[in-house]
């Protein structure tokens, strides 16, 4: 398996201007988060990109993209119809060939000397069939996250055939259809934001479209859900991490990690110290 | 290896071995080799890591240590058994409770009084085991396992669904309204739904369940899901749980009251939004705040409120109201947290199944229990319902065989055609007895017989899995006559040849008249749930079903009527409509102008938001009041709101002074002694009279008998007999049955007449106390060619019914006298003093209960004290039937009244030879007037002679025993410590011999001067100063609502007739008595070993009836 092209979502509700926000990267440089992702996608081999946005975002995230411009192919999800729905938009962009999908309101920090992205495509190559990156997950972070169960393929540490995929299951479900052998008590592998999906997809996604009622809302996990049923599905567990900056505090959170794993680690952590050691002494 | 060959009996791979009777066993071994495979089987137990293996071998321990040693002659009949034993026992150390017995079995041989712990012990950590191994399995259902972990409010990750949530903030809240149906089995295969059967026999667990709407006929319109809950969105931080059908309410705000479940009657609805993962398990104990989780859950400054309704159906209907309430409960809570695909409409058939988990889960929590059809009410329609089969992946593999969950398979129309359905409605009459009745007990012989594999009860278990097939075939041919016939069959053979406690003497009744009534077009009985008397159901021609529940209700209620004395009732009895419900549980959002609560709901909330400010309700509320308005303009039921809300506002006054009449009028009518009783309360509230008073000074020496203190009855000479039988002859004898007491422990306080109870079947139907005690004096008197006088204490309770009884029944034919003697001594019983409870629950040895149950009982006790304190520490007890505000005041008065009330002036005109008396309690069936025992007291010239026996586990409080030198009886309320218990080897069965003329000169009286009454009571006055006053504490019931009891202790203050042994100028001896002659039967859980260790027929051997 050979993967070219990646799409990127950031069509969603309250997402538009996430992924505008910059942040100092790890080599020192200032970056916006888009394209931050897109590097972290070209790293990973990825030459050619189609970013879904709403209409009126493209100029902005064109502008955003830095020197990753070309790689770019704006398609557009005219109405609000949900994540299912966006990745759907990208279908004549993918075509038949298979594709690492991200989502726009994630950044990584890998844990190896390979980038997140990287490390999934590798898996993905290797095994000829779609994977997800996931990671382990308290149960208590479930009502973030798509979900998958599955077993443990023998012989590899981390790497999971996927029978289930839930989005946002509660802990119920999650207790009774995504447990894993291997996993702590109350984990379950939630996404990473990082996918590398076969045109298979494509079809659970049209089916999906089809059979969802009013409002055409639907989500990746029941496509991908779907596509476990019939074809080869791994889950990945990626050394690295990820942060969300579409939660309270995310982008912070990004930025932080971002700094301590970057060129300028010891001033950040120097002046973190300075910070604490002056910060709470009136409460 | 198993030397004896007894382990076969666990561990064989043939089923046969395994299922073989342990009584086989038994017959072909002699008593070494008996106590040799105990050995075996304790030794296998300890290292057994099976749990079924290990249960079963403790069962059959408790067996053998029960029923089969002592039938052997080697075993020694007098011992000690170690207080350390009791001790452990009480605080459920059992294996440390059995080491200590087996030491002093090390020490001095096994004897009958160490057997009878060694049985006990066994028995309770058999029970603690499975119950353990339910408890695990119920915390380790998949779907259930995280709420044990959650600790923090922000570790709540279930939401409140947005659609409850009023977006705009104007309007009610909407309301989710769950209903549920009940659900009745036709066939439960021998109690096959208790959890232990299902997941130790999952092919024998069988159940055909139904879930039915149910109405009360006469009452309501239409058969409906009875079974309502209410769930809405509050803008105030606080849980608001309600109960409309028990008029309760609470506005909990602190975790810690949502697991204080017997604080209210909300235990249920505590219960059910913990285990539906609201207010997780695991948040128990955290310190948290419940603001805070609600906070996670529903938004800042937000609450919710749940209420149920069960339509007033009563309690014990045998249709598992409480359980599907509970289920629809979770339903409606997992619903609102999205833990259900759909909000409203019905469930999938997974989350069917989580539901039903968790209401065992609920059920666990609430310290109850039932069977895991229970719920089944979640299901539509005509289910069975199987055991399953543990696989690799369930929690239970590798543990037990079966499944904690069973399988729910719906009977669809080809099982069940609509026609079948159709003519089963059209047959089928279903009724509350009105009966109240306690399934516990049942539930472990059934528990326990089947671990035991008893022959009668294991072919009969094998028998009712086959009628569930014949079950089947009937309902898929339409045949309800059949079906009737099978149900009569099923209660008539299987459920009675396991638990011949199933029936009564009600239900016998009943069917006998409806089978009189009806004839051919009477098609069945059939028993619903764990036993009858309540929930039952009758099958008959369609053509005659209306006349038939008119008759039947008729016939419920005069046989109700007429035996209310002698069974406990909690309500009359009612018949239902009733239809098969096709939906299950299902749920609707109620919004704008319907988002309405019941009605009854307003009725009991009204006059509380009434009498708040405008500007403090919240604007929900106000909202919900506007619309509330509207809808009383337009809808009549709402309209019948006004009325009843100025009858709240101002209540009329039913104040304390006109509920207290009929008791002045009965004190009155009885002879009340106000100034005994001011006289008691004064010593009682200044802390002269108490639980802790009643103990002898801690400096009495208090120790066991020696040899020569008693005489044993089996070393009595021939020549004892011969004097006996002579004094029988000349009519020297007579008889006294001591039946003024209430017999709390026997009904738990519910007040009915003991004597009158039919405990048992002997000689081929139900017979009472008093018949029994009857039977057994005609055939003494017959033998002895004179009849004897008999003659019953009574009291203002129980002497209307007993007077009534014998005389409907023509004092059993009894061929000699018969007579009364009515007690006037009476007392009104009193609000316990908080020291007093505080010295009962916490200094005197208490029996500790499993997990859950010890915590609802310490909630219980919490609320109880709180009770005592709001009610009035030592003031009269009267907020309950005037009849169960009075107590009688200790069997030591029942002599005297003899003497007082003429009866025994009255008996010795009739039979001046009249010179020995034999007086036994009530519930010591065994006792007669054994010619040699009488002999014996005649010979000794006593003036009194105690039967005393030896004393096993079971016999607490008190014994013989030398006190500060001196032989005496004493009673447990009077010992100094507990050890002191066991150190008595005999326990008083309280039957004594008396010498007539003795007692007389006792009391200073002359046969002469009985007529005088003025000088008899100057002696009994004389002779009661002499003797202490205990304080006690009883239970007493007191029944409210639909069928519902709460259970209060109240003080009372007796003296009894044991304390007689203390007078240094009564001499007393002392007759050591065959256990089937001096034990008592306290309680009915005691019946079913009764009989099976060959005492019933023992007492049969000693009547003759008529």
């Amino acid at each position: 398996m050979h993967i070219e092209r990646a799409v990127i979502t950031a069509a969603g509700k309250g997402q538009g201007g996430l992924p505008l926000q910059t942040l100092v990267d790890t080599d020192g440089e200032t970056r916006s988060a888009l394209e931050i992702v897109l590097r972290e996608a070209a790293d990973a081999g990825i030459q050619q990109v189609a970013l879904v946005v709403r209409p009126s975002d493209e100029a902005a995230y064109r502008e955003a993209s830095g020197g990753c411009a070309d790689m770019l192919h704006f398609v557009h999800q005219s109405e609000p119809l949900g994540y299912g729905h966006a990745l759907f938009q990208a279908r004549d962009f993918t075509g038949d060939a298979p594709f690492l999908h991200l989502v726009s309101d994630h950044l990584y920090v890998t844990g190896t000397e390979k980038g997140c992205a990287k490390q999934l495509v590798e898996v993905a190559a290797a095994n000829d069939c779609a994977v997800s990156a996931v990671q382990a997950t308290r149960e208590t972070n479930l009502s973030l996250y798509g979900t998958v169960g599955g077993m443990k393929v023998p012989g590899r540490d981390g790497w999971y055939e996927v029978e289930c995929v839930r989005e946002k299951p509660t802990p119920t479900q999650a207790e009774q259809e995504l447990v894993v052998p291997g996993l702590r008590a109350g984990h379950y592998l939630c996404f990473f934001g990082l996918h590398v999906l076969t045109p298979g997809v494509m079809a659970c996604l049209e089916e999906s479209l089809e059979a969802a009622e009013h409002p055409k809302t639907i989500s990746l996990s029941t496509a991908l859900h779907t596509l476990a049923g019939r074809e080869k599905y791994l889950a990945c567990e990626i050394i690295g991490e990820r942060q969300n900056i579409g939660i309270p505090y995310g982008l912070f959170y990004a930025q932080l990690a971002r700094a301590l794993h970057g060129v300028d680690r010891d001033t950040v952590l120097a002046d973190m110290v300075t910070l604490l050691a002056s910060s709470g002494g009136d409460r | 290896m198993s030397e004896t060959g007894l382990l076969n009996l666990i561990t064989s791979d043939e089923e046969a071995v395994r299922n073989r009777d342990l009584a086989v066993w038994v017959d072909a071994k002699g008593y070494e080799e008996v106590l040799a495979g105990c050995a075996e089987l304790d030794a296998f137990r300890r290292n057994e890591s099976n749990l079924y293996r290990r249960v079963r071998a403790l069962f059959l321990l408790h067996a053998l240590y029960r029923y089969h040693l002592p039938r052997f002659p080697e075993l020694p009949e007098e011992g000690k058994i170690p207080f350390e034993t009791v001790d452990h026992l009480l605080k459920r150390r059992f294996e440390e409770s059995i080491d200590a017995c087996l030491a002093a079995v090390e020490q001095t041989g096994l004897t009958d009084p160490v057997a009878s712990a060694l049985a006990v012990v066994y028995q309770r950590l058999a029970f603690q085991s499975l119950a353990d191994q339910v408890r695990k399995s119920v915390r380790s259902v998949r779907g259930n396992q995280w709420m044990f972990r959650l600790g923090h409010p922000l570790d709540q990750t279930l939401r409140v669904r947005p659609e409850l949530i009023n977006p705009d903030g104007l309007g009610p809240f909407p309301i989710l309204r769950e209903r549920t149906p009940v659900r009745m089995d036709l066939t439960h295969s021998g109690w096959s739904d208790i959890f232990f059967l299902g997941m130790d026999f999952p092919e024998g667990a069988r159940v055909i369940n139904v879930s039915v709407d149910l109405g009360v006929r006469g009452r309501d319109q239409a058969p409906r899901a009875p079974v309502e809950v209410n769930l809405r969105v509050l803008d105030e931080p606080v849980l608001r749980l309600a109960s409309v059908d028990l008029g309760v309410q609470a506005d909990i705000t602190s975790l810690s009251e949502v697991y204080d479940f017997a604080k209210d009657y909300l235990g249920l609805l505590k219960a059910a939004v913990i285990s539906a993962g609201l207010i997780p398990p695991g948040m128990e104990g955290s310190g948290q705040k419940l603001e805070d989780l609600l906070a996670q859950m529903v938004g800042s400054g937000r609450g919710l409120e749940v209420v149920s309704h069960v339509n007033g159906i009563p309690k014990g209907s045998r249709l598992a109201v409480s359980t599907n309430l509970l289920a629809s409960l979770i339903a409606a809570c997992m619903r609102a947290t999205g833990q259900t695909e759909s909000l409203t409409g019905p469930l999938t058939p997974s989350e069917r199944r989580v539901v039903a988990s968790r209401a065992i889960l609920g059920e666990w929590l609430g310290g109850s229990g039932g069977g895991w059809q229970d719920s089944g009410g979640v299901w539509p329609g005509i289910k069975l319902i199987e055991g399953a089969e543990a696989h690799e992946g369930d929690p239970e593999f590798g543990i037990s065989r079966g499944r904690l969950l069973p399988e729910h398979r719906i009977l669809d129309r080809k099982d069940v055609p609509e026609e079948s359905r159709k003519r089963l409605m059209e047959s089928l009459i279903l009724v509350h007895g009105g009966m109240a009745s306690n399934v516990g007990p049942i539930l472990e012989m059934v528990t326990e017989k089947y671990l035991l594999r008893s022959g009668q009860e294991w072919n009969a278990r094998l028998h009712a899995m086959d009628l569930v097939d014949e079950v089947l075939e009937a309902l898929r041919e339409g045949d309800i006559r059949r079906l009737g016939d099978i149900t009569t069959r099923n209660f008539r053979g299987p459920l009675q040849e396991i638990i011949p406690w199933a029936t009564n003497h009600y239900t016998e009744q009943l069917i006998a008249a409806m089978e009189a009534r009806f004839g051919n077009h009477f098609w069945g009985f059939w028993m619903l749930g764990g036993m009858s008397g309540g929930g039952m159901g009758f099958m008959v021609d369609p053509t005659i079903r209306e006349e038939a529940m008119d008759a039947l209700q008729e016939i419920m209620l005069e046989r109700k009527t007429s035996l209310q004395h002698a069974l406990p009732f909690a309500m009359d009895p009612v018949v239902y409509d009733f239809a098969i419900n096709e939906q299950g549980t299902v749920a609707e959002l109620h919004t704008g102008g319907e988002a309405l609560m019941p009605v009854p709901y307003y009725g009991q909330m009204l006059p509380h938001w009434v009498r708040t400010d405008p500007r403090d309700l919240p604007s929900a509320r106000r909202a919900e009041l506007e619309v509330l308005a509207e809808v009383s303009r337009q809808n009549s039921a709402f309209a019948e709101l006004a009325p009843s809300l100025f009858h709240q506002l101002l209540p009329t006054d039913t104040g304390s002074s006109d509920s207290l009449t009929p008791l002045k009028d009965l004190l009155e009518d009885i002879g009340f002694d106000p100034l005994q009783q001011e006289d008691v309360r004064a010593k009682l509230q200044a802390g002269q009279l108490g639980l802790s008073q009643n103990r002898l000074p801690a400096t009495t020496v208090i120790e066991d008998v020696q040899p020569g203190d008693v005489t044993t009855s089996k070393a009595l000479p021939q020549e004892a007999e011969a004097i006996g039988w002579d004094a029988l002859r000349k009519g020297e004898v007579g008889v006294i049955t001591l039946a003024a007491g209430t017999g709390s422990r026997w009904t738990q306080g519910a007040g009915v007449v003991k004597g009158l109870h039919p405990f048992c079947k002997l000689g081929g139907r139900h017979r009472s106390f008093l018949e029994v005690h009857l039977a057994k004096s005609r055939k003494i008197g017959l033998e002895a060619g004179t009849p004897l006088p008999h003659v019953f204490t009574t009291s203002y309770l129980t002497d209307g019914p007993i007077r009534t009884a014998l005389s409907e029944a023509e004092n059993f034919l009894y061929e000699g006298p018969v007579h009364l003697s009515k007690g006037s001594a009476v007392g009104v019983r009193m609000i316990p003093m908080l020291r007093d409870l505080a010295f009962f629950w916490e200094e005197m040895p208490q029996q500790l209960l499993d997990e859950q149950a010890q915590k609802m009982k310490e909630s219980l006790h919490a609320a109880l004290k709180h009770w005592a304190m709001e009610a009035g520490e030592g003031t009269d007890y009267t907020d309950n039937l005037a009849m169960q505000c009075l107590h009688p005041v200790g069997h030591w008065f029942e002599v005297p009244n003899l003497l007082r009330n003429g009866v025994l002036a009255d008996l010795l005109d009739e039979r001046p030879q009249l010179r020995w008396f034999m007086l036994h309690n009530i519930d010591t069936t065994g006792a007669d007037v054994n010619p040699a025992c009488l002999g014996h007291h005649i010979q000794s010239g006593h003036h009194l002679t105690y039967e005393v026996i030896s004393r096993q586990i079971q016999d607490s409080g008190g014994g013989l025993g030398r006190v500060n030198g001196r032989v005496q009886l004493v009673e447990g309320l009077a010992l100094p410590r507990e050890d002191l218990d066991v150190e008595m080897r005999f326990y008083n069965s309280n039957t004594t011999w008396i010498d007539l003329d003795a007692l007389l000169t006792l009391f200073e009286l002359k046969r002469t001067d009985l007529r005088d009454m003025e000088a008899v009571s100057a002696a009994i006055r004389r002779v009661g100063a002499r003797l202490p006053t205990y304080i006690t504490l009883k239970d007493v019931k007191k029944r409210w609502g639909h069928g519902q009891e709460d259970v209060f202790p109240v003080s009372q203050y007796e003296k009894l007739w044991t304390d007689m042994t203390a007078l240094p100028d009564v001499n007393c001896g002392f007759l050591h008595v065959d256990r089937l002659r001096g034990q008592q039967l306290k309680d009915p859980a005691q019946l079913d070993g009764w009989v099976r260790d060959g005492s019933a027929a023992y007492v049969e051997s000693l009547c003759r009836f008529t």
